[in-house]
């Protein structure tokens, strides 16, 4: 898809972008690096002074909030904090990224994955076997359920010209509330005063990515020392990393190397053009409503699974993946890497926001509201380089006054 | 008159005084100068030193191809744009407009090719919009009638100024554009393609009323594509060339060749494409189609026709009535009420268009920009898509990106569509550029049927005959194609046989080697017969009541 090879960042006609497009992974890495070095850091730098400014208006020393943002995100046990929010938020946006590249614009990312993870759980907590199996069974499960629930909002616009948009957003709220009966009664763990499900077998629970307990972890620790960073890290993350990043590649290849995924691309960029050539574009929401719906519940049940333990009453939802994963996927324009790059840097100023509220003596509020400004001076960055070349694509075709 | 900020803040560049028209001779004010008008876009000079002159009563024909900077100028004139470098002069003052209402204020009116009108109100009530005639604070519409009715029987331009808009057909909402600008007291009026939705007759009275306009000294300019009109009606020509006017001559001392030479940059003579070889079998079908548009309207009605292999069939017909269903409806993009298709012997009545365009379709729509390409993906991709589920560009159900961009290189060398690479947004393209882009994929499927509607509109000479000769050379190589254009002599110059359709029915059936313009004119305009005889592609004689 051309979408994933030209810089959004650079409309320059003159300079032909097919140059890229060459063989091998240097292209996909240089552009990676060049979206990082952009104008993108300008405005991450002027929300950082804007934000100084108000930490310095609430009484607190900006160079010293900072300094304890940057260290909270991005060392020690921030660091593994920062990829823990960070798997799950690429999750969450690789999904909506999906749709929103057919031009599906799927707003119920949240009840997708709050019906997988339902639908997840109750297979983990019921269905006997083998604890693999059972995991791999819940995670189908939970890709039905969301799946599901996502498609039928498409089926609801295909069949009864209702707007994905409305009915995908509308959908989470029965999904929300039907997880909540469940789990606030006929699921509950009896006599527990938690409002939750019980906990799911430990064999279905998904592995950390190396277990302190196995001998290889454990002879690495000894090595390394149990303070290094990479025994943290693959003692603390679990597997669903790993899932995340297959989830990232396999996206990419869909995009570029499957006929429908570039289908998928050109409906995004133009529904009529699609269905005149004879794409099936009824269809094709349906089945991305599907994929995309399915992801999310995926999501859903790898938070169950991996550091939940259990369904919580209102858990998903709290965590508001779902919410962030869209700014995530609108700001990297629904392409697979940098989705997995915005939602590391959201992760990154999330964590790095808490660390400033712990031990910098700045309030909740204040952390959340320079989140917020670096928020909207990158979506601003986006937005204005978008419109650029919009704007840069509209001239030549208005030959004809009427559209001027 | 107030002086623009520009007209205060300096005097006029050049040795001459500043009322006086430099190139003007004698004392006489121009009553419209453009001097040295230039607008750059990012890496293009959109117009470049640009100086036109118009006299008062003046038709002054703006020509060019697409691209070549007419819109720009005129936007520019209009308010819409502000020029880089460059001055406007109206009746011997500076002017600066920062909006299309400063424009209007001083007296410019602007009749664009997509009317600007609420369909729900009436004729009178959209003329005296944004001026309205009140009678102690109310709308006084039997005096905004009666000023209306003034000004129209002043010029012939016929409307009924209580109709509502919406049920009016496009030749009036023209006329109501024109009055919209005359109710105004617009002293210089800009027409863009103001031909283009009209049928010959139609055209004739347009030009009619511009005369009585011109002579009531009213100046006129008028963007058009048709050299036939150039020399028709107006005074003045001016042509624009790569951003630049390359020529301003008076229309009795030039020819239509000259015009062109100045255009192109070289002889172009739009020519006939006669056929070589006798049509074969049937290639497309219809019987008895049928269709309702988005309104529920009914927009075909029960259509009988066919195509034979190295046959062109010309689909003549004013804009709107049924030509463009005739075509969604064959290609599977709208629905049929009612009637059988059938494609290459496969009947695909039922069938969506992945099906159709299997059993052998191709097909150029009527709209470039919306329905034949995505803008904002880049020349491989729009010269891929349909092409993307076979061949050499899946192998073992992956795409192969290497082979798209070559084969983009392949057709973009074939085609000759300027465009900086196969890796360039189209929609950065010239319309004819563009349009090349869709006739040279639509041309790659080889198929046995191409639907070709309007297929060179808004598009330059050297584009047109381009695209012609691809055509004529599908046909001789065995192609069966559907050619629906409202330009007469595209379908003169190619096709074999001639529909004309009037209100979702085909109503006439001519031979193109003896048929005229004129004669097709009468039957597009719903004139001729009460009954019809349409002659079926067998020699019967059907009759179609009408």
């Amino acid at each position: 898809m051309s979408v994933e090879t030209t810089d959004v960042g650079m409309p320059a006609p003159s300079a032909p972008a097919d140059r890229g497009r060459r063989r091998g992974p240097w292209p996909i890495l240089r552009r990676a690096a060049m979206s990082l070095l952009g104008p993108a850091p300008v405005s991450i730098g002027l929300a950082l002074v804007l934000g100084g400014v108000v930490i310095a208006l609430a009484g607190a020393d900006p160079i010293t909030a900072y300094r304890v943002m940057g260290e909270g995100a991005l060392t020690g046990p921030g660091l593994v904090n920062t990829f823990q929010r960070a798997v799950p938020l690429v999750g969450m946006a690789l999904a909506l990224a999906v749709a929103f590249r057919a031009g599906v614009f799927n707003l119920g990312g949240e009840g997708q994955m709050v019906l997988g993870g339902l639908a997840g759980t109750v297979v983990a907590l019921f269905v006997p076997g083998p604890g693999l199996l059972v995991m791999l069974l819940a995670f189908a499960a939970a890709v039905l359920a969301g799946g599901l629930w996502g498609a039928l909002s498409a089926v609801l616009e295909t069949r009864l010209a209702v707007p994905i948009l409305i009915s995908s957003l509308l959908l989470s709220y029965p999904a929300r509330y039907f997880s909540s009966y469940l789990v606030r009664f006929p699921l509950k763990e009896k006599g527990s005063s938690l409002v939750a499900t019980e906990p799911v077998p430990e064999a279905v629970r998904i592995p950390s990515l190396l277990s302190e307990s196995s001998p290889l972890g454990a002879a690495i620790a000894r090595a390394l020392g149990p303070e290094n960073i990479l025994v943290r890290l693959t003692s603390t993350l679990d597997w669903s990393l790993v899932v995340v990043a297959l989830l990232i590649v396999a996206v990419l290849v869909f995009n570029r190397r499957t006929p429908a995924g570039f289908e998928a691309g050109i409906t995004g960029l133009n529904p009529h053009f699609a269905r005149y050539a004879g794409v099936r574009t009824d269809r094709l929401k349906v089945s991305t409503m599907f994929v995309s719906g399915g992801i999310a519940g995926l999501v859903g049940i790898m938070l169950v699974l991996g550091s939940q333990i259990r369904l919580v009453d209102g858990a998903l939802i709290a965590t508001n993946y779902a919410w962030t994963g869209l700014l995530v996927a609108l700001l990297a324009g629904s392409r697979p890497l940098r989705v997995a790059v915005a939602g590391a840097f959201f992760a990154a100023i999330i964590v790095g926001g808490e660390a400033m509220q712990r031990s910098a003596g700045v309030s909740a509020q204040i952390s959340q509201l320079i989140q917020a400004i670096v928020i909207v001076l990158i979506a601003i960055r986006v937005q204005v380089t978008w419109r650029r070349r919009a704007k840069s694509t509209v001239r030549e075709q208005s030959d004809d006054l009427g559209r001027v | 008159m107030d002086e623009g900020p520009g007209g205060l803040r300096g005097s006029p560049p050049g040795p001459f005084p500043v009322r006086i028209a430099a190139h003007e001779e004698g004392d006489r004010v121009a009553e419209l100068e453009l001097r040295g008008i230039t607008k750059r876009f990012p890496g293009v000079l959109a117009n470049d030193q640009i100086d036109i002159s118009v006299a008062k009563g003046e038709i002054h024909a703006l020509m060019g191809e697409n691209g070549a900077g007419k819109s720009t100028l005129m936007s520019i004139l209009y308010g819409l744009y502000q020029p880089d470098a460059g001055e406007i002069w109206l009746r011997g003052e500076r002017r600066r407009f920062s909006s299309p209402i400063e424009a209007i204020d001083a007296g410019l009116g602007m009749v664009f090719q997509a009317f600007k009108l609420f369909p729900s109100l009436t004729v009178a009530e959209n003329v005296i919009y944004r001026e309205e005639v009140t009678r102690r604070g109310l709308l006084d519409h039997r005096e905004a009638n009666r000023r209306v009715t003034e000004i129209a029987d002043r010029y012939g331009l016929a409307v009924d100024p209580t109709a509502r808009v919406e049920r009016v057909p496009v030749g009036v909402l023209q006329r109501v554009e024109i009055l919209k600008a005359l109710y105004r007291d617009a002293q210089v009026l800009i027409l863009d393609e103001p031909t283009a939705v009209l049928t010959p007759q139609e055209a004739e009275r347009l030009f009619t009323i511009l005369r009585a306009l011109a002579d009531d000294g009213r100046t006129i300019i008028f963007i058009t594509h048709k050299l036939k009109e150039v020399m028709a009606i107006s005074d003045r020509v001016t042509i624009l060339r790569d951003g630049r006017a390359v020529a301003s001559l008076t229309t009795r001392e030039t020819t239509a060749a000259e015009i062109t030479r100045h255009m192109t940059g070289r002889d172009v003579e739009l020519r006939a494409w006669p056929v070589t070889r006798p049509a074969g079998a049937p290639v497309l079908t219809c019987e008895g189609l049928s269709a309702t548009g988005d309104d529920g309207r009914v927009v075909l009605d029960s259509v009988d026709l066919t195509v034979r292999a190295g046959e062109i069939v010309g689909i003549a017909g004013v804009a709107g009535n049924g030509q463009t269903e005739l075509a969604e409806v064959i290609a599977g993009l709208r629905t049929a009420a009612g009637g059988v298709v059938t494609i290459a012997g496969t009947e695909v009545s039922r069938a969506g268009v992945a099906a159709r365009r299997k059993a052998g379709l191709a097909y150029i729509p009527e709209d470039r920009h919306g329905v034949g390409t995505a803008p904002t993906a880049d020349a491989t991709d729009n010269l891929s898509l349909g092409h993307h589920r076979s061949g050499p560009l899946v192998r073992r159900g992956v795409l192969q990106r290497g082979q798209m961009v070559e084969r983009a290189r392949e057709l973009i060398a074939r085609f000759q569509i300027k465009i900086a690479g196969p890796g360039t947004m189209v929609g950065t393209l010239s319309g004819g550029n563009l349009q090349k882009i869709v006739v040279a994929r639509e041309m790659a499927y080889h198929a046995p049927l191409l639907i070709a509607e309007q297929p060179t509109r808004g598009v330059d000479i050297g584009a047109i005959e381009f695209v012609h000769q691809q055509i004529a050379q599908y046909r001789d190589g065995g192609g069966a194609v559907l050619l629906i254009s409202a330009e007469l002599s595209e379908i003169l110059n190619l096709a074999q046989r001639i529909l004309v359709m009037f209100e979702g029915r085909v109503v006439a059936e001519l031979d193109a080697a003896t048929a005229t313009e004129s004669e097709l004119g009468l039957f597009m305009a719903g004139g001729g017969t009460g009954i019809s005889a349409v002659t079926t592609v067998d020699g019967t004689e059907s009759e179609h009541a009408r």
